[in-house]
């Protein structure tokens, strides 16, 4: 087999060829999962800057959720934009253009990247606000139990515009 | 020299003519299969790209971030509206559903490529990625689009921010 | 045309069938059109025999490449009913509905209606060497090797280089600078060949940035090639020897060396 082996293996778009085909493994299982639980395991309308917080600012298992989305967003825009890019590889040719278009998309990537990790990373659970929010929420809840802010029971034409204007209150 | 015969000019499609031309070639499940990867692969880029933006309010201003997503269920700036809940329900069904299909499809690619076999089953293997999506898609449809058989369940009211202990 | 039908039998149904073909005139037109032509034709009457006898019969300026009409040649790659294939291939009764629709192959310049200026696949084709490498010494016999080492590249030795699959390829279409499945499956013919001994320069070639990797397995290629040949399979196993930087070849026999 001595003759056979030809070279160690390498060059970018080789590594950029396995990147996707590794990072998109990882991927089905962090993105489908993260799906699943913002999506199926919770109603999506009751995710929240407290939901959030409890999450990430968890004592003991804050630190799984963190890690979990900071390898998720790193692969998946690796993934994403490394994938722009091959797309466009197709359809732009010149050299300028080229060098133009990478470096816009490296660019962009990284920018999301910092921002992404950063808030993953930075993050800090505002109490006070938390605190202000439950029990603002909780004297909603008290107030208008299902069914008093719903008297007509099914149309959500009939509660348009019958709903107490928050913003305004 | 002098030629009275124009010289010829060949033909080079344009990139619209090229799109529609290629839109046109019967390649079968293999070609189908590849446009709605890579359709789907950019449209979920498009919201990651969003979805960054939104949750990066969380580290530096509650309430925005608690505005911002308030409206995926249908409430913007404090007032309930239920065709902007019904959209953004659908839309997050379409969601689960691109970033399903590009998953399951995705291993059918990696197949291919580290699975010495996996080029026989081409066509047989994306009627398997068929299967696995629906029998996934239905239950997640069903669990999306139940709540929106009743009215939300009350309103989440959106405190003012405080300014303390942030980054 | 029907008094053309077989007189011994009379049961063969000649199909009324209309031909629409995209015209290109160089001198004349900035665009290309499509013009119909009405025709019988037998349906063991090749698509080729189709375009010949409209060209012989209706319109003498229909310009195509032919030559052995056999599906060796690989001259008369077009793409019909929205596929690539050989016109010398394919027979009337293998094609569906009542219109054959005849259209240049895809991502390469039109000369002139069917015909396409080939030179940039040919240029791929020559860049990945498809020839013998070999600097041993020349044996004073045959250079041996076993039937399962034979096996191993028999598949891509029968590419008649038509360009069927490299213009069926998206990646292709949009840049014409990928080197496209047809040069992959002539490489691979040497790369697995075991008397050859240019792989590694060969995978070197492949491994550019407009190399192999633009391959994003649509199997368009596949399902094209008039000679069944597995292209997406061979792409595959050179992808594969690239990653490992292991060309997979039947040991040799204990009697040949």
């Amino acid at each position: 087999m001595a003759r056979n082996r030809i070279k160690p293996a390498g060059g970018f778009e080789l590594t950029a060829w396995y990147f996707m085909r590794i990072s998109g493994l990882v991927l089905v299982f962090l993105a489908v999962g993260h799906l699943f639980i913002m999506h199926i395991a919770n109603n999506v309308e009751n995710i929240n800057y407290a939901f959030v917080a409890g999450r990430w600012a968890d004592p003991r298992t804050g630190w799984i959720w963190r890690l979990w989305d900071l390898c998720m967003i790193g692969l998946a825009m690796f993934h994403g934009f490394n994938g722009l890019r091959q797309i466009l590889d197709e359809h732009v040719h010149g050299a300028k253009a080229r060098v133009a278009m990478h470096t816009t998309i490296w660019t962009v990537m990284t920018a999301l990247i910092v921002l992404g990790t950063y808030a993953i990373w930075m993050f800090q659970e505002d109490r006070a606000y938390v605190e202000q929010w439950k029990a603002m929420n909780a004297k909603a809840v008290a107030l208008q139990p299902p069914g008093a802010i719903h008297p007509s029971g099914g149309s959500h034409a009939a509660i348009r515009g019958k709903l107490p204007n928050i913003a305004g209150d | 020299m002098s030629s009275t015969i124009s010289e010829p000019k060949a033909y080079r499609a344009g990139k619209l003519a090229k799109l529609i031309d290629g839109l046109r070639y019967q390649g079968g499940i293999g070609q189908w299969s590849w446009l709605v990867h890579r359709v789907t692969g950019l449209g979920i880029l498009l919201f990651l790209v969003i979805h960054v933006v939104d949750t990066f309010f969380v580290v530096f201003n509650p309430a925005l971030y608690d505005h911002t997503v308030a409206i995926y269920g249908g409430v913007f700036g404090g007032t309930y509206y239920w065709p902007l809940r019904w959209a953004f329900r659908l839309a997050e069904l379409g969601l689960i559903a691109t970033v399903l299909f590009h998953a399951v499809n995705g291993v059918r690619v990696i197949l291919f490529d580290f699975w010495n076999e996996g080029c026989k089953y081409q066509k047989e293997s994306f009627r398997a990625v068929l299967l696995v999506f629906l029998a996934l898609m239905i239950p997640a449809a069903i669990a999306v689009i139940l709540p929106l058989a009743t009215a939300p369940e009350h309103i989440t009211q959106i405190p003012e921010n405080v300014a303390t202990a942030r980054p | 045309m029907s008094d053309l039908a077989d007189p011994n039998t009379g049961q063969i149904r000649w199909r009324d069938l209309t031909l629409r073909i995209k015209r290109y005139d160089p001198e004349k037109d900035r665009e290309p059109h499509w013009q119909e032509f009405k025709i019988q034709a037998h349906p063991m009457d090749r698509v080729l025999d189709v375009l010949m006898k409209v060209k012989w019969e209706q319109d003498d300026s229909i310009a195509l490449r032919k030559s052995c009409a056999h599906g060796i040649c690989g001259s008369d790659a077009m793409r019909i009913n929205g596929q690539n294939n050989l016109a010398c291939k394919l027979l009337v009764q293998n094609v569906k509905g009542k219109t054959i629709t005849v259209e240049p192959i895809l991502g390469l310049p039109v000369i002139k209606d069917l015909i396409v200026d080939m030179k940039p696949f040919f240029d791929h084709y020559k860049a990945v060497m498809p020839f013998l490498v070999n600097d041993d010494p020349a044996p004073t016999t045959e250079r041996l090797q076993t039937p399962e080492q034979r096996a191993r590249f028999d598949d891509t030795t029968k590419c008649i280089l038509c360009a069927c699959c490299t213009t069926a390829c998206p990646p292709f279409w949009g840049n014409r600078e990928y080197v496209g499945p047809a040069a992959i499956v002539n490489a691979h013919r040497f790369i697995f060949d075991s008397r050859d001994q240019g792989a590694g320069e060969r995978l070197d070639i492949l491994n550019d940035s407009e190399g192999i990797w633009r391959c994003r397995t649509v199997f368009n290629c596949t399902s094209a090639c008039p000679r069944g040949i597995q292209v997406t399979q061979a792409i595959s196993e050179v992808k594969r020897a690239l990653i490992t930087g292991v060309v997979d070849i039947p040991e040799e026999a204990e009697v040949l060396s």
